[in-house]
């Protein structure tokens, strides 16, 4: 297709304003997909994005539609995650359009990954094309929706009004990506480069990597160079997103679509990575990407020891298909080999977790999460900790910094005492507060990362009805007074329940884990013991009593077998405790310093 | 493990072990080696008793239903009386056909147990026909231990005569509570007052060995409440006592409203000192406790229930009965009418008795049947043993199973030993009085790893 006719845009949105259901209407509107196969949602393949009804991955497709001024266009549009933990998907998928659609829902307004994701698209450079969505709510207020828009700095005269749940405004959102969207500017004639903005694994076709075609041309049977790693193969297919992978003889400056690499290696072929010919390489690659930066820490161990090299390999395929996972092996003494895992976010976490136990059928236990810290040795070494139990001993550390967040907050005005005083508890700093109308406000904070990670946004969400919305941001490391929290049980120290918390929260946080942990750990035959410490400072202690009864009333003839069965399944159920020392502790205790805070 | 256990003294070097003894299992009751050790409360030995069977009659039929029962029994089904009588002669006598001695010669019957469901509804007609087709069926010993169970709210003077008459000569009463709240609350359809009715008109009857059975642990129950119970059950003076901790079991109504959290569920501490109590108040009042949850005047033990805690074999015969019998646990069908047409079809169909099986009913008839490999039966032995009281007989073990228990079992047990749940005097292997409450911690460890075929 003539360049000149390609669009490629993206759909951007705080969650939930109705991204995937505009991208349906789209779709049926062009005939990409009939009224037949139509579902909700439809570019939320995975199980798991059904399930819990959002967006986790980006995902591409390509259209084709004839505008009112009765010529044909390629449209290539990403769906894109509104997510705060998934906002590496956003910037990727930026990275390969010119134009972005930004929804806002005309019941809520502008929220806070509003304003994040439209900060991530005009920084990329993108035309933008303001909506609000979901006009046919009785409470949608679309004229004060369209004042906090142009609050923000878009034009009011080129918002569209639409309903993606009733196909309202459709074709007007079409006529507005040929008419404001530019068309790709890469020239064909040029060597090709390509941008890997994502990839997956095939077993019959290796490493699919899903391209931005920015110069030149690749075809089927082209021998490419990546520029990044230098892996060589033959292309075993191109092709286009319909939403499937659709075949497809050439791709050409300008268009998104796909490439089967046939590697079988995922190092071959990285994220952010330049496809070029390798016959006519490029002189130079592409930008890429700023790798995604981990914000919190975990531990990934089986329940059984011999699951770790299954767990290796779940997590080198899931690390393909979510390029922002990272991993490196680790070795605790109460839960034996696995892996320290950074994520985005808890969600992000979260779905890590999930989507190894159901697609790759593990039984697995994953630790309370954490922040990197910044550690200045007294012998000028410097480190960085993910892991608490790392921690160097108090006498080798000249100073330990956390990492401080930006934080975001868009709420109704009548909230900002509670969410003063819930960000104050949290070691919190005021920075401002701007009124975007005059019952909602925008503030922003400085957080540590810490703090946040435990339970905040449940926090603010519980205490704003709902209302309030966050995102955040790394700003900077800062040094703190902070402390290694230790739990012993059984007078043995579990290094996968320590913690790093500031000094003056360690007291109540010990308190509170002991007390936790004496809950969940189950009575065994003999008393066990649970203490908190600070260095050899015991803090809090607990005792989980010895158990008193657990035998079966009656066993007569007919009941031998059934109770046979029943004691054989409380072995079962034994299995997944974790013997430590001799005290076996349930899973979610690993988990417990999360639902720690304000009882 | 860590230490060796007092057990491993007992453990018999190879070279003294028994020869194994291949004539053992199918000889006749005749053998002489007795065992003092061995001696059960019956008096007899415990390897002969291999070839005796004990028999369970059950009986599924109830007024209504308990609101904690999991039993195999049914409300409003009294009207099926007749035809389940008739399914139960048939199958006495089929069971006793089929296991006969090599020599043609019937099986020896130590006891016999109506249980149920509430076996009192039957007619004490029904009660002699069925007791005289175990006596023509079986080689029915003249002293055999003869139980009913029955339901307090059913029972009259004429009729417990009659069935004293007819050769039962044990009664075992759901009398449950002297708290009516509390008999109320489980759906017991008597009061505290019929119970006291019912226990003096069966001794009026004749009845001189008679069973009352007790819960505790009941939601709303005091340790006071509990004191009072325990004290006027002692004051009637029973043979034996059985006292229930209440088991929330699937299924049931009780078991719906603890998940709905409308009850709450027993407390196990409250429960532990309940026990501990009863166990001090039987001890005063002249009981003796030897098993779980079982108490008794000295000579007055259960012979039947003893044939389950030696794992000896027994044939369960009726709805839903479950047998033990040439290795294997069998069931019959629990619905009344299915078990009933089961019957019929198996005893009508002329090859029944020629099919080989090693079950004492036709294959038709039973809707369960698991082979108990020797591990598990070794554990299921240890396991039911060691809820006596007495404890297990290491020398009897060694002899039916021709390994010693700590070869078999004592790497397993060693963190049980060293919590102090078990103890070891003379040839008795036992719970102590902390590993009684903790008895599943034990059993539990006693079984394979892996879970038996099944
Ligand atoms: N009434 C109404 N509901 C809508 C409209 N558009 C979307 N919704 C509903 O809003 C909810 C969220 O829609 P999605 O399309 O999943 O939102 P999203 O922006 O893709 O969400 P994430 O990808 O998770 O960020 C769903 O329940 C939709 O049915 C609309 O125009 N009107
Ligand atoms: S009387 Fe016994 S068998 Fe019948 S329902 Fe009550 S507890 Fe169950
Ligand atoms: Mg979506």
């Amino acid at each position: 297709m003539d360049q000149s006719h390609i669009r490629n845009f993206c759909i951007i949105a705080h969650i939930d304003h109705g991204k995937s259901t505009l991208a349906d209407r789209l779709l049926e509107y062009t005939g990409t997909i009939s009224k037949r196969e139509m579902a909700e949602q439809i570019l939320d393949q995975m199980d798991l994005e059904r399930e819990k009804g959002i967006t986790i991955k980006a995902q591409a497709v390509r259209m084709r539609y004839t505008a009112r001024d009765g010529r044909e266009y390629e449209l290539n549009l990403i769906d894109t995650p509104g997510h705060v933990d998934f906002s590496y998907e956003v910037s990727r998928s930026l990275a390969a359009c010119e134009g972005a659609i930004l929804v806002v829902d005309a019941t809520q307004g502008v929220e806070a990954q509003t304003l994040a994701n439209l900060y991530l698209a005009v920084e990329a450079d993108l035309a933008i094309i303001p909506v609000i969505n979901k006009i046919d709510l009785a409470s949608a207020d679309p004229e004060k929706v369209a004042t906090e828009i142009y609050h923000i700095g878009l034009p009011r005269d080129e918002i569209v009004l639409a309903s993606a749940k009733e196909g309202i405004g459709t074709q007007d959102v079409l006529e507005a990506v040929v008419k404001y969207v530019p068309p790709p500017k890469g020239a064909g004639e040029m060597p090709l480069r390509a941008l890997v903005f994502d990839s997956k694994y095939d077993a019959y076709k290796g490493v699919i990597a899903y391209v931005r075609i920015v110069d030149g041309a690749i075809s089927r049977g082209d021998r490419i160079e990546m520029m990044q790693t230098d892996s060589r193969t033959e292309v075993l297919e191109v092709g286009y997103f319909s939403p499937t992978l659709v075949a497809a003889g050439t791709l050409s400056a300008g268009e998104v679509g796909y490439i089967a690499t046939g590697f079988k290696n995922v190092k071959d072929c990285q994220v952010g990575d330049t496809v070029t010919l390798a016959a006519t390489p490029a002189p130079e690659a592409l930008l890429g990407y700023r790798p995604a930066k981990p914000m919190v820490f975990a531990g990934i161990f089986p329940v059984e020891g011999d699951d770790y090299p299954l767990l290796r390999d779940a997590l080198d395929r899931l690390k393909l298909n979510d390029a922002s996972l990272v991993y490196e092996p680790e070795n605790s003494v109460a839960l034996g080999f696995g892996f320290r895992c950074g994520f985005l976010g808890l969600l992000h976490m979260e779905i890590i977790q999930e989507r190894l136990e159901r697609e790759y059928n593990l039984d697995i236990l994953m630790t309370a999460p954490s922040v990197e810290y910044r550690v200045l040795k007294t012998n000028g070494e410097e480190l960085f900790i993910h892991n608490p139990a790392e921690l160097p001993a108090v006498t080798q550390m000249a100073k330990i910094e956390e990492p401080i967040m930006d934080i975001s907050i868009f709420t109704p005005a009548r909230y900002i005492g509670t969410i003063m005083e819930l960000v104050t508890a949290r070691r919190g700093a005021f920075r401002d507060m701007e009124y975007l109308e005059e019952d909602r406000v925008h503030l922003t904070y400085r957080m540590p990362l810490g703090e946040l990670i435990v339970d905040f946004y449940d926090q603010l969400k519980s205490r704003t009805q709902g209302y309030a919305s966050l995102d955040y941001s790394f700003h900077a490391y800062e040094e703190a007074d902070l402390v290694k929290l230790d739990l012993l049980v059984n007078g043995q120290s579990v290094d996968a329940l320590s913690l790093i918390t500031h000094r003056d929260k360690a007291q109540r946080q010990g308190r509170l884990l002991a007390e936790r942990l004496k809950e969940l750990i189950p009575r065994q035959l003999f008393e066990v013991p649970i203490q908190a410490a600070v260095g050899s400072h015991i803090i809090a202690r607990e005792t989980v009593r010895a158990m008193r009864k657990n035998v079966l009333a009656k066993c007569y003839g007919g009941d031998i077998t059934r109770k046979r069965k029943l004691l054989e399944k409380q072995k079962e159920g034994k299995k997944r405790l974790k013997r430590v020392g001799s005290v076996e502790i349930p899973q979610e205790a690993f988990m417990a310093m999360l639902s720690l805070e304000e009882e | 493990m860590a230490q060796p256990s007092p057990l491993a003294q007992y453990v018999t070097p190879p070279s003294e072990r028994l020869p194994a003894d291949p004539q053992r299992l199918d000889a006749e009751a005749g053998r002489t080696d007795v065992d003092a050790q061995a001696v059960d409360q019956a008096g007899e030995t415990s390897d002969p008793l291999l070839d005796t069977i004990s028999l369970y009659l059950h009986i599924p039929f109830c007024h209504a239903k308990c609101h904690y029962c999991d039993f195999n029994s049914y409300a409003g089904m009294l009207g099926l009386r007749e035809r389940y009588v008739d399914a139960l002669l048939a199958e006495i006598a089929l069971a006793g056909r089929r296991s006969r001695l090599p020599d043609g010669a019937p099986r020896r019957c130590r006891t016999i147990f109506f249980g149920g469901g509430t076996p009192s509804l039957l007619t004490s007609a029904q009660v002699r026909a069925l007791l005289d087709a175990a006596r023509t069926h079986f080689a029915l010993d003249a002293d055999a231990e003869i139980t009913l169970e029955a339901n307090p709210g059913t029972l009259e003077y004429g009729h417990l005569d009659e069935l004293r008459a007819a050769g039962v000569n044990r009664l075992s009463m759901g009398a449950q509570s002297f708290d009516p709240a509390l008999l109320k609350w489980m759906g017991r359809i008597h009061t505290p007052r019929e119970i006291e009715t019912a226990f003096a008109a069966a001794r009026a009857a004749g009845f001189d060995s008679v069973n009352l059975d007790f819960i505790y642990a009941l939601p709303g129950q005091s340790l006071d409440t509990w004191q009072r119970t325990l004290d006027h059950a002692a004051a009637l003076a029973p043979e034996h006592l059985s006292l229930y901790s209440l088991i929330v079991e699937e299924g049931t109504p009780l078991y719906t409203w603890v998940s709905q959290g409308r009850v709450r569920p027993p407390d196990d501490d409250l429960a532990a000192d309940m026990y501990e109590l009863a166990e001090a108040r039987m001890a005063a009042a002249g009981y003796r406790h030897y098993e779980v949850s079982n108490w008794a005047r000295p000579g007055h033990e259960c012979r039947h229930n003893l044939t389950y805690w030696r794992n000896l074999p027994y044939i369960g015969l009726g709805a839903g009965a479950h047998g033990w019998y040439t290795g294997h646990r069998y069931a019959e069908a629990r619905p009344i009418r299915e078990y009933i047409a089961r019957v019929t079809a198996t005893t009508d169909a002329s090859t029944s008795l020629d099919e080989h099986t090693e079950l004492p009913l036709p294959a038709g008839a039973v809707v369960d049947d698991e082979a108990i490999p020797r591990e598990l039966e070794m554990a299921e032995t240890a396991m039911v043993e060691l809820r006596l009281v007495e404890g297990l007989r290491l020398r009897a073990f060694a002899r039916r199973f021709h390994t010693d228990f700590q070869t078999v079992f004592g790497a397993r047990l060693g963190e049980v030993w060293s919590a102090g749940l078990l103890e070891v005097e003379g040839d008795m292997l036992r719970l102590t009085d902390r590993g009684r409450l903790l008895g599943n911690e034990v059993f539990a460890r006693l079984l394979p790893d892996t879970p038996a075929l099944s």
